[in-house]
């Protein structure tokens, strides 16, 4: 699972973070070391999207993010199509 | 190889830049900056550019893009910039991109308002008021307060550091004076796509 949008609201699901503590905590839980333009393509991607929204952030120029409420429906529900994929997947595999 | 990165993060299109420069620079300055980084970042511009119907973007499948016009009109402390260019796509259809820019300099601060549309897309207004800070080398660090104006009739702020390209600016300069001077809007066009590759050949 590598698909740069959903690790990054995955990531903001915890609470808010910049673009590098995305980069950090994406790489921890998912193995998967984002670059910074497809990170920051991400981001863009899903602010338009209304899915993240900057928050105020303290003097340094570090942007936080963090989830909306409707972020955090689409997160819900792409996790639920992915959950109800690997529960199939696995049933099937252990009916075989 | 940071100094590549930070080059490669320029590459970005500006109205992009005026929102996410500032923090996009900090994040380069913090991150690891390997070889596959400074690609990603190469490829992250050229993606943004070309992103489809994206309001940074110029449209996924162009390919071949017409100049329509061109002109630009000295105004008191400024200038106002005006573009219309048709890209043809692969499927033979056709994307009309417009562009307007007015900026006014006043000294240690600017405005720039910039007008544009793609394709059948909402166009967007943006009005960036900045205010110049120090230079270091071919960059100045400006704060800026971005006002994005959504044809909703919401408005978006955002405040930032930005790092602003001054090589950007003689271009400018450069593109009035040579419009002034009665050069053919075309011939100014193609050096300038070649441009977008090597600033210091315009």
């Amino acid at each position: 699972m590598s698909d740069p949008n959903l690790l990054v609201l995955a990531s903001l699901a915890e609470g808010e973070k910049h673009g590098y503590a995305i980069m950090e905590d994406v790489e921890r839980f998912a193995g998967v070391r984002l670059g910074p333009g497809t990170l920051y393509g991400a981001i863009t991607r899903l602010e338009q999207r209304g899915w993240i929204r900057p928050v105020k952030s303290a003097a340094d120029r570090r942007q936080p993010y963090g989830l909306t409420a409707e972020g955090r429906r689409h997160l819900e529900e792409q996790l639920s199509g992915l959950n109800k994929i690997v529960k199939t997947g696995l049933k099937r595999l252990r009916t075989v | 190889m940071r100094r590549l990165a930070h080059w490669a993060a320029r590459l970005y299109p500006c109205e992009w830049r005026a929102r996410y420069g500032g923090e996009f620079d900090a994040l380069l300055e913090q991150a690891p900056l390997t070889w596959r980084n400074v690609l990603d970042v190469f490829s992250g511009a050229l993606r943004m550019r070309i992103s489809n119907g994206g309001i940074y973007g110029m449209g996924e499948a162009a390919i071949v893009p017409r100049l329509l016009n061109l002109s630009c009109r000295d105004i008191p402390h400024g200038y106002e910039l005006e573009s219309s260019i048709e890209f043809e796509r692969e499927d033979g259809g056709r994307t009309l991109s417009r562009y307007f820019c007015r900026e006014i300099d006043l000294g240690d601060s600017y405005l720039t308002l910039t007008h544009n549309s793609l394709g059948s897309a909402p166009a967007q207004t943006i009005l960036i008021c900045g205010k110049k800070g120090e230079v270091d080398g071919e960059f100045r660090t400006d704060e800026t307060e971005m006002l994005v104006l959504h044809p909703s009739g919401t408005v978006q702020r955002t405040e930032q550091t930005v790092k602003t390209w001054l090589k950007h600016r003689i271009m400018v300069d450069r593109l009035r004076e040579r419009l002034r001077n009665g050069e053919a809007a075309e011939d100014i066009f193609r050096q300038l796509r070649a441009a977008s590759d090597q600033p210091a050949a315009f």
